[in-house]
C-alpha cells in the first residue's frame, strides 16, 4: 500500500453524467479517492470557451473547463476514448478525440491523465478498457476486475432505479414534454437544468427521452432512424418512439453546434408528426430570458391544442 | 425484368473522381452512369436552402448535386457510410429530397455491414442483377487503376504547375488528361491517357528554381480534395509559383492503408495515444512530415462544422510551435466568393516568402 491515496480528477461534463457511477464505484473500490470539479458556472465556462477552438461546440468547451478546474488538483484526471460499441454503435468523434485533446489543449501543465478504451469494433470492450487502466495504475488484475464488475453492477442499477422514477413520472396527472437531448445536455446547470427548471416552475412535467432501457430503445430506435450510428442518438431516438404517444409536447434539446443532432434532430422533425416539437439549440450566450419566452409559447401552444388556454 | 438495364445511377460530385465512378458503373456494373453537373453557385443554393443549418458543409454540397442529378435523369442514387457524420448523410439526404417530392431509387452503403464481404454481393447485385462476375471484379480494378493515376497525376500537376516555362502547356496536358478518363470506355484507353499524360509532363519545360516555397495541404476528406469546394486553394497557391504537395487522397487513404494506420501511428505517438477520428492519424503525420522535411508552411482545410478537423488542430497548432512552421486554419462555409480567400492566401504567401529569405 503506496502512503498517500491516489487522486483521480473527474471533470463534470459529457460522458460524467453517464458513467459517475461507473466511475466513482471503481475507483474507490480500488482504494482512490475522487475529485469531481464544480458544476458548470460562468468562469467554467469562459475558461473552457477560450482553451477550446473556436467552432467546437458547446459541450467541448464546458469540458475543457472542468478539466481546467481540476488540473494540480489531482494526480490524474480521467479522460476515456469512448468509440463504439459495435457497427452502428459509435460515439459522436468527439468522444474518440478526446484524451488526445486534452493531452494536446494542456501539454504545457504537466498534469497526468488517465485514459481507458472502448472500441468493440477493434475488439476492446469496456472490461478490457478498465483492466488495462487499472494495469497502468498498478492495481492487481484480480481486484480490477472485481471492482469494475461491482462498479457496473452498481451503475446499472443506478440507471434501472432512474429509469423506474421516470415511469412514475409518465403516470401522474399533468402536462407532460419529453426533453430529447444527451444526458450532458439535459444535466448541466447552465443548458438543460435551466429547461427542466423552468417547466417545473410552470407546472409542467419533463420527462427525459434518454432515460429508457437502454438495449429496449437501440433496438426501437430503428422505428424511427434504421441507419442512425451514434448510441445516445438511438437510446434517445428510441425514447421518443416510445413515449411520443405519452407526452404532450417534445423539446429537442442541442448545445450549439452538436454534430449529430444537427442532423438526427432534423430527422426527428420530419418523421415524427402529430406532437408539439420544440427545437431549442443553446449556446454559451443564452441569456435565461431567451429561453423563458419560447419555452412560456410552447407551452401556450400545446394548451392552444388542448383547448385549455 | 428489364429493369436493371435501364437503370440510370448518379453519385454526388466528389473532386475528378466521378469519372472512375462513370467507368465502374457502365463497364462493371453494366448500367447507365449520369453525370451530374459541373458543381456551381445553384448547387449551392440549392442545398444550403433544403439542409439543416449546422450540418457540415459538404452535406450541402452533396444534397444540391443530387438535385441537380435528378434533374438530369438519374432514377438511381448512391450514397456512402463514413466514419462520422458521413455515414448518415444517405438517411437523412433521402429523406429531405422524398420529401420534397423526388422519386428515385436510393442505395445506402450505411444500410449494409460493409466489413462482411458478401455484402458487396448483395449490393452488386442490387445495381444489375445480372452481372457478369468476372467482368465486374476485372473493370472494377480498372476503375480502381484510374483512381490511383488520377491521384498520382494530380499530386504531380499541383507540385509542379505553378512553375510552368511553356505558356500553359502543363495545364493543357492535365486537361487532356481529364477528358481521357472522363471519356475512356477500356483498360487501353486508360493506360493510353495515362501515359500521355506523363509523357506531356516531362516534356514540360519548367522553371522551379532549386529552393521553391513548399506548402503541405491536410484536412478535411471532400474539402480538402474538391477544388470547387475549397476555391481551387491549390491551383491558387500554385499559380503564386508554390509547390503545393497534398498526401490525402482516395488511394492513400482507402486503397493503401485500407486496413488501419497503424504504421502511420507510430511517427506521431508522442502527440496523441489513439485514432482521434477518421482522418486524423494521416493529417496529423502529414503535417508532422512537412514540419519535417522543412516545408514552409501548412495550410489545413476544412469545412465548417467538421467535428474530426475541428479535433485535430490543437495538435496541428502544437506541430506549429515545437517546430516553427506557419500553419494556417481554412474553414469553409457554402460561400460562393473568393476573394476573402486570395486576401488570405496573399498574406500567408508573403509571410512564408519573407521567412524563407530570412531563415
Amino acid at each position: 500500500m503506496e502512503n498517500q491515496t491516489i487522486k483521480i480528477g473527474l471533470p463534470r461534463a459529457l460522458l460524467y453524467y453517464r458513467y459517475r457511477v461507473l466511475w466513482r464505484t471503481f475507483f474507490q473500490d480500488l482504494g482512490m479517492e475522487t475529485v469531481v470539479s464544480p458544476p458548470t458556472d460562468r468562469e467554467i465556462l469562459e475558461r473552457g470557451t477560450a482553451l477550446a477552438i473556436d467552432e467546437a461546440c458547446l459541450s467541448l468547451k464546458i469540458y475543457l473547463g472542468h478539466v481546467a478546474a481540476l488540473v494540480g488538483k489531482c494526480d490524474y484526471i480521467l479522460a476515456p476514448r469512448v468509440s463504439n460499441f459495435g457497427r452502428h454503435r459509435s460515439f459522436c468523434t468527439r468522444f474518440e478525440a478526446a484524451p488526445d485533446l486534452v493531452r494536446n489543449v494542456f501539454r504545457d501543465s504537466r498534469q497526468e491523465l488517465l485514459s481507458y478504451e472502448v472500441d468493440v469494433l477493434l475488439k476492446k470492450d469496456e472490461e478490457d478498457g478498465f483492466l488495462e487502466m487499472g494495469r497502468a495504475l498498478g492495481c492487481p488484475p484480480k481486484a480490477v476486475k472485481k471492482a469494475y464488475r461491482a462498479a457496473k453492477k452498481a451503475e446499472l442499477a443506478h440507471h434501472k432505479a432512474r429509469v423506474q422514477k421516470q415511469e412514475q413520472l409518465c403516470r401522474r396527472e399533468g402536462m407532460k414534454v419529453l426533453i430529447a437531448a444527451h444526458s450532458y445536455g439535459a444535466e448541466d446547470p447552465a443548458l438543460g437544468r435551466m429547461v427542466t427548471g423552468y417547466l417545473k416552475r410552470a407546472g409542467v412535467i419533463p420527462l427525459r427521452a434518454d432515460l429508457v432501457d437502454r438495449d429496449a430503445a437501440v433496438k426501437r430506435s430503428r422505428e424511427l432512424s434504421p441507419t442512425c450510428k451514434w448510441e445516445i442518438s438511438r437510446e434517445i431516438l428510441g425514447g421518443v418512439a416510445l413515449r411520443r404517444d405519452e407526452v404532450d409536447g417534445i423539446i429537442l434539446l442541442s448545445a450549439f453546434p452538436c454534430g449529430p443532432d444537427a442532423m438526427v434532430n432534423e430527422l426527428i422533425a420530419r418523421r415524427v408528426k402529430g406532437v408539439p416539437l420544440l427545437n431549442l439549440v443553446l449556446d454559451s450566450q443564452s441569456g435565461v430570458a431567451g429561453v423563458e419566452t419560447r419555452l412560456e409559447s410552447f407551452i401556450d401552444i400545446i394548451r392552444f391544442k388542448e383547448g385549455t388556454l | 425484368m428489364a429493369e436493371a438495364k435501364t437503370r440510370s445511377i448518379s453519385f454526388p460530385r466528389y473532386a475528378e473522381y466521378n469519372c472512375a465512378f462513370r467507368y465502374i458503373v457502365e463497364q462493371a456494373l453494366d448500367c447507365r452512369y449520369v453525370m451530374p453537373p459541373a458543381l456551381t453557385r445553384r448547387t449551392m443554393e440549392l442545398g444550403t436552402r433544403y439542409s439543416p443549418d449546422f450540418v457540415c458543409t459538404p452535406f450541402k454540397t452533396i444534397l444540391g448535386s443530387m438535385i441537380e442529378s435528378l434533374e438530369a435523369g438519374a432514377d438511381t442514387l448512391l450514397m456512402t457510410h463514413g466514419l462520422c457524420r458521413l455515414g448518415y448523410y444517405g438517411e437523412l439526404a433521402e429523406q429531405i429530397l422524398r420529401d420534397l417530392g423526388y422519386q428515385f431509387d436510393f442505395i445506402n452503403l450505411s444500410d449494409y455491414d460493409m466489413d462482411k464481404k458478401k455484402e458487396y454481393i448483395r449490393i452488386v447485385r442490387r445495381f444489375n442483377p445480372r452481372v457478369n462476375p468476372a467482368r465486374f471484379l476485372a473493370e472494377f480494378m480498372v476503375g480502381l487503376k484510374m483512381v490511383e493515376y488520377l491521384d498520382e497525376l494530380t499530386a504531380q500537376y499541383y507540385q509542379n504547375c505553378g512553375f510552368d516555362a511553356m505558356d500553359g502547356a502543363y495545364r493543357r496536358a492535365w486537361q487532356d488528361f481529364l477528358t481521357a478518363m472522363y471519356t475512356a470506355h477500356s483498360r487501353a484507353d486508360v493506360e493510353n491517357g495515362y501515359r500521355t499524360a506523363r509523357r506531356a509532363f516531362q516534356s514540360t519545360r519548367l522553371d522551379k528554381p532549386k529552393r521553391p516555397l513548399r506548402v503541405g495541404i491536410v484536412g478535411e476528406f471532400y474539402t480538402a480534395m474538391d477544388a470547387f469546394s475549397n476555391l481551387e486553394v491549390e491551383q491558387k497557391l500554385a499559380d503564386m509559383r508554390v509547390e503545393v504537395h497534398r498526401w490525402m487522397n482516395v488511394t492513400n487513404q482507402f486503397l493503401r492503408y485500407g486496413s488501419g494506420q497503424k504504421n502511420l501511428r507510430v511517427k506521431i505517438r508522442d502527440l496523441c495515444r489513439y485514432d482521434m477520428g477518421p482522418t486524423s492519424t494521416a493529417n496529423i503525420w502529414y503535417a508532422r512530415e512537412c514540419a519535417e522535411r522543412g516545408f514552409d508552411g501548412i495550410v489545413h482545410v476544412k469545412s465548417a462544422a467538421c467535428t474530426p478537423e475541428i479535433d485535430v488542430m490543437p495538435v496541428l497548432q502544437n506541430i506549429s510551435a515545437d517546430y516553427k512552421i506557419p500553419v494556417l486554419y481554412l474553414t469553409y462555409d457554402a460561400q460562393t466568393s473568393d476573394v476573402g480567400l486570395m486576401t488570405r492566401l496573399e498574406a500567408f504567401y508573403d509571410m512564408i516568402h519573407m521567412r524563407k529569405k530570412v531563415f
